[in-house]
């Protein structure tokens, strides 16, 4: 075959990009891009396909993204007086947005560990060769079938100042305590995050825990390494992909946990309970657009860059075991 | 290779088109801009309905029934008769011709003093149906009545001269007939007369009025109205609304209610047609009723042709396509009918006026008036009204809002049922005060507390055409001469005096609205951001509220409010002063020299200015604020508001100085009557009651003028309701105070915890 534009081309290629363009031209891959009507339909055809995806895509995360950042840069939704970052200075003071940003990262840096960590636990238990395994999955899977309005009735009888735990302190001369109304709020909460999510957290960490190579495992076990050993150095390794979905699906969901506390105490809560979507969702119905999209602007930028962190952590840590 | 680069130029360039073509229709149709600016009324098919109103023929104080009869139509009515001293008032039944709108009383039908039309309807032989209900009487020689009876007629009559051609006593036809009022009455197809009093039942007779049957009924029949095709159908009250059911003379029963159909809001009533089945007019609409395919045809909305829905008493089809409607306008001094004909034109026919927007989560009577009067007298602007609804879930005040926002914003705001000083705040309202100098208005000649309770930061953002003031009131011996006062003296003046309650219907609830919803700010320091719902003010202020019931107990009868505050059992009323005489009124219930001391406030502020019939606001967001403003100042206008004071429609006070003045000096106008000597007397001009109170109000002397006057400068902020969620959040933490589970201390410190979230939020 003869290709002269290419074979001039070779004249500036060095090392291994040289030897694989030259493999490339020998399997006749390295015709011109613009010459060929083939690859130029297949290109129109891909692009026709695409087009209502990107279009949705536009129409449904971009552009209201960039009405958002719009919002957060104008003086109100009325006027729309350029303030340029005076709305993010107003909103980084404010306190009831620090009280929020506090509470939501408090309630993640808490939630988020232990979601991860406890329903790693719960997929090893039943991993391993214990009895019931059936009814155990079961029981921990069933808080995902429980609609939320049913979830957060059953909280109301537990924790309410007359509910069933402040019953069963009485029995033993205790104080009432005022679980939705004080401190400790927070961690009725936490404890309600926790309920609803570890049962599906467990099943995708067993799904992991089962596609890591017999094999390998059956080797460890024969150069004598020891069960924490092979957990370190092979599970976690394996399922280092896994950890990483499914801590940024329970970053998801903490920040989803307003809906639980919304429907218990409504739009303002007791303040340790007081998040970042209430923050949003009350300045949105006051029509206070801009406050409302400097603040998700800003949590946006902080989760991209939480987001970023945990990839960068799972491409440390997983890359020699992901081909 | 330039070739390559070219090519990936030219993608880049169509894709960047692409996205800036998608991006500006997706914009383009979250902003709205498809808004026109010049549409009068809505056009369908390159068509509109363009009233023509016309004086009624017969100059009625009151309609007792009209019926249609193809273009013509037949009215019962009181009417005056005679002038001067030998004015009095008579009945008359009148054959009203639409088409050359004169009207003939029609001879020899006897309608005394005594006797009532009920129902009235044109029966297919051409001749009239008419029930009657006759009160009968006997009086010894002081004038006192020893002896009455009432009887009911079923009467056939002649339309030419009135003559009866049969009648039937209707003991025969329906139970205890002496008792019972027939409110509606239709015939079929067959010439079967179909009658009911509403609730009882429907009673069938035949053309020579013997009784066929009687159909029992669930429930309150409303309305009754007889289709083209000759079949009776009923409306009433069912879960999805007012429901049309047909009448099943063969079953002796009503059908099951008819779906397809739109059952429309407010009142609903149904008419005959001659173009479908029936005619269906509600509170917004006209539509046409199809009952063969059970569907429903909209023609218009009434306030697009410039009619009240909620005042139309019968409408009608003409031979010649037009729609024909009697309005019903309420006047103190006997209402007000006229006749409209409403033609379908071809929109390109008819003049275009500039369109406005009014937008509100609810218009009152009294703007839907002024925007019907300003659309009729204004030639260049229309307004078109858009009603959002004030649903619980808040979704359509969420649209409001969101409307606000964009260019399918109204161009007029209605200000009733929203939080004014937020939407001030926001910059939703644009500024008044430079379009009253433009127009040569003064602000000086208005009530300048009035205008100052609407101003944001010196701007004018809202008015009110007349308002009034709510209030609390004392005997000026209890609580002294001061014109409000705090919270402290309010809980300090009660604790003092010990009363069986603060109010008549005293309860928790009224006891917080009084003291805290009212006078929120003095918890709550704006500037700060600090509240103090922990304070020990407000902490005595919920052992206060601990002392009175749960809930008023309003079946208690023993002992009347007069007596009550007379007696220092009850210290304070909480009233409306809407009138000088409401105000001589209330003076009267305590027996003596009142104060009005209001709502506790810390800056003794307690009086507050409520709007009568909502207030308004030009949208910022506007591209009609000139023809916006063309409205508002309609309504502030001298015309309108000297009007107020002639017209007396609604209530309040007006809100410029010289209209004030003006109701001031008819307030002061004593009325007379000729006594048997000749000797003027003044009388009585109006009676006011209030619970078991009952009062004759004379003309005002001129100390209650300016103790009113007084009053009505003294108030400076606007009634605005609390915020629920503030309300919500009080109530809900305070309960288990009230309920003995925790200390006022501590459900204090929650409340204080949760709307301090709340302010800082908001701040």
């Amino acid at each position: 075959m003869h290709f002269p534009k290419s074979r001039k081309k070779e004249g500036v290629l060095h090392g291994m990009e040289k030897k694989r363009k030259a493999a490339a031209l020998s399997e006749g891959k390295g015709r011109k891009i613009n010459g060929n009507p083939k690859k130029r339909r297949g290109r129109l055809i891909s692009t026709g396909y695409l087009l209502p995806s990107a279009i949705g895509v536009l129409l449904f995360f971009v552009l209201p993204f960039l009405i958002v950042v719009y919002y957060s840069v104008i003086d109100n939704p009325i006027s729309n007086q350029f303030v340029f970052f005076d709305n993010f200075v107003m909103v980084f003071k404010n306190a009831a947005f620090i009280q929020a940003a506090k509470n939501t990262f408090t309630f993640s840096i808490s939630a988020v560990p232990l979601a991860v960590v406890l329903s790693l636990f719960l997929a090893m238990m039943l991993e391993s060769k214990i009895p019931y395994k059936s009814q155990f999955r079961t029981f921990f899977l069933s808080p995902m079938m429980v609609p939320i309005a049913s979830v957060v009735l059953i909280w109301q009888v537990l924790f309410h100042f007359n509910g069933m735990l402040n019953e069963v302190r009485s029995i033993f001369d205790l104080e009432k305590i005022d679980w939705l109304n004080s401190s400790y709020a927070q961690v009725v909460i936490i404890i309600l995050f926790l309920w609803k999510n570890l049962g599906y957290n467990m099943i995708l960490f067993m799904a992991a825990l089962s596609s890591i190579p017999k094999d390998i495992l059956e080797v460890a076990v024969l150069e004598s390494a020891t069960p924490f050993q092979i957990f370190i150095h092979i599970k976690l390794r394996y399922i280092s992909s896994t950890i990483l979905f499914v801590t940024i699906m329970s970053l998801i969901n903490s920040f989803k946990v307003f809906r639980e506390i919304y429907l218990l105490k409504g739009d303002y809560p007791y303040d340790t309970m007081y998040m970042l979507q209430h923050f949003m969702n009350n300045t949105f119905s006051r029509l206070d657009y801009q406050k409302m999209s400097a603040a998700a602007i800003m949590m946006a930028i902080v989760m991209v860059i939480i987001i970023g962190i945990l990839f960068l952590t799972e491409n440390y840590f997983g890359k020699d075991v992901e081909g | 290779m330039k070739k390559i680069y070219l090519a990936a130029g030219k993608t880049d360039i169509f894709r960047a088109i692409i996205t800036a073509a998608v991006t500006v229709c997706l914009m383009a149709a979250l902003f709205g801009c498809g808004k026109g600016g010049t549409e009068q009324a809505e056009v369908k098919d390159g068509y509109v309905y363009v009233p023509e109103y016309k004086e009624f023929a017969v100059k009625a104080r009151y309609i007792n029934e009209m019926i249609a009869a193809g273009d013509e139509a037949y009215v019962v009515a009181m009417v005056q008769d005679g002038e001067g001293e030998d004015e009095q008032y008579k009945t008359a039944l009148y054959q009203y011709d639409l088409l050359e709108n004169t009207a003939r009383e029609l001879p020899g039908v006897d309608l005394n003093d005594n006797m009532n039309v009920n129902s009235l309807l044109m029966s297919g032989d051409g001749n009239l149906v008419m029930v009657v209900n006759q009160y009968d009487f006997e009086e010894d020689e002081n004038g006192e009545v020893v002896d009455s009876s009432m009887t009911m007629e079923i009467k056939r009559i002649s339309p030419k001269d009135g003559s009866v051609i049969n009648s039937q006593d209707m003991v025969n036809v329906i139970e205890n007939a002496e008792n019972s009022y027939v409110r509606n009455m239709c015939e079929d197809g067959q010439g079967n007369i179909y009658l009911s009093d509403g609730e009882k039942g429907i009673y069938v007779v035949d053309k020579d009025f013997k009784k066929l049957c009687e159909i029992s009924v669930d429930g309150w029949i409303n309305s009754m109205a007889a289709s083209k095709e000759g079949d009776v159908y009923v409306t009433s009250y069912g879960e999805t609304g007012v429901e049309l059911k047909k009448v099943d003379l063969a079953a002796k029963k009503l059908g099951e209610p008819i779906e397809g159909i739109e059952s429309g809001q407010g009142n609903v009533g149904y008419y005959a047609s001659i173009s479908k089945s029936l005619m269906q007019s509600s509170s917004n609409k006209l539509m046409l009723v199809d009952l063969e395919t059970n569907t429903g045809e909209e023609l218009f909305d009434w306030l697009d042709v410039d009619i009240d829905g909620n005042n139309v008493d019968i409408v009608g089809e003409l031979s010649d396509g037009r729609i024909w409607t009697v309005s019903r306008e309420y006047s103190e001094t006997g209402d007000k009918y006229e006749l409209v004909f409403i033609s379908r034109k071809k929109a390109s026919e008819v003049p275009q006026k500039e369109e406005i927007t009014y937008g509100a989560l609810w218009v009152d009577s009294l703007t839907r008036r002024a925007i019907i009067n300003f659309n009729k007298a204004n030639e260049k602007y229309h307004i078109s009204v858009k009603e959002y609804g004030n649903d619980y879930d808040g979704s359509e005040r969420a649209q409001f809002n969101a409307d606000l926002t964009t260019q399918n914003c109204p161009d007029l705001i209605g200000l009733s049922g929203l939080d004014f000083a937020q939407y001030a705040s926001m910059g939703v309202l644009e500024d008044m005060y430079p379009y009253m100098e433009k127009s040569g208005m003064h602000k000086e000649d208005y009530l300048e507390n009035v205008l100052r309770a609407y101003e944001q930061d010196g701007k004018l953002c809202g008015i009110a055409s007349q308002f009034y003031v709510t209030s609390t009131f004392a005997k000026t011996a209890l609580v002294g001469e001061q014109n409000g006062w705090t919270l402290s003296e309010m809980l300090d003046f009660v604790e003092k005096n010990n009363p069986e309650n603060v109010f008549m219907y005293g309860s928790r609830d009224s006891i917080f609205r009084y003291c805290i919803y009212n006078n929120i700010d003095e918890f709550i320091d704006w500037e700060t951001g600090k509240c103090s719902f922990d304070s020990e003010e407000f902490i005595r202020t919920l052992e206060f509220a601990a002392k009175y019931p749960e809930e008023a107990d309003y079946n208690r009868e023993d002992e009347g409010i007069a007596s009550k505050l007379r007696s220092d059992k009850v210290l304070l009323l909480e009233s409306t002063v809407s009138s000088v005489q409401e105000f001589q009124m209330m003076n009267g219930l305590i027996g003596e020299k009142a104060t009005y001391v209001g709502y506790p406030n810390s800056e003794r502020k307690g009086n507050l200015i409520q709007p009568s019939g909502g207030s308004v606001g030009i949208s910022a967001n506007s591209k009609h604020k000139e023809g916006a403003w063309e409205f508002v100042r309609s309504v502030i206008s001298e015309e309108y508001q000297d009007n107020l004071v002639e017209d007396n429609y609604g209530w309040g006070f007006p809100i410029r100085k010289e209209s004030l003045e003006k109701q001031f000096e008819k307030d002061m106008t004593p009325e007379y009557y000729e006594d048997e000597e000749g000797n003027q007397v003044e009388m009585s001009k109006t009676t006011w009651g209030y619970d078991d109170f009952e009062m004759e109000i004379m003309a005002a002397t001129q100390e209650e003028i300016d103790a009113v006057r007084a009053l009505l400068t003294s108030a400076e902020r606007l009634n605005g309701n609390v915020d629920a969620q503030l309300s919500n959040i009080i109530t809900e933490e305070a309960e288990p105070f009230f309920k003995g589970q925790k200390s006022a201390k501590d459900a204090a410190g929650v409340i204080q915890n949760r709307i301090q979230i709340y302010v800082n939020e908001n701040r």
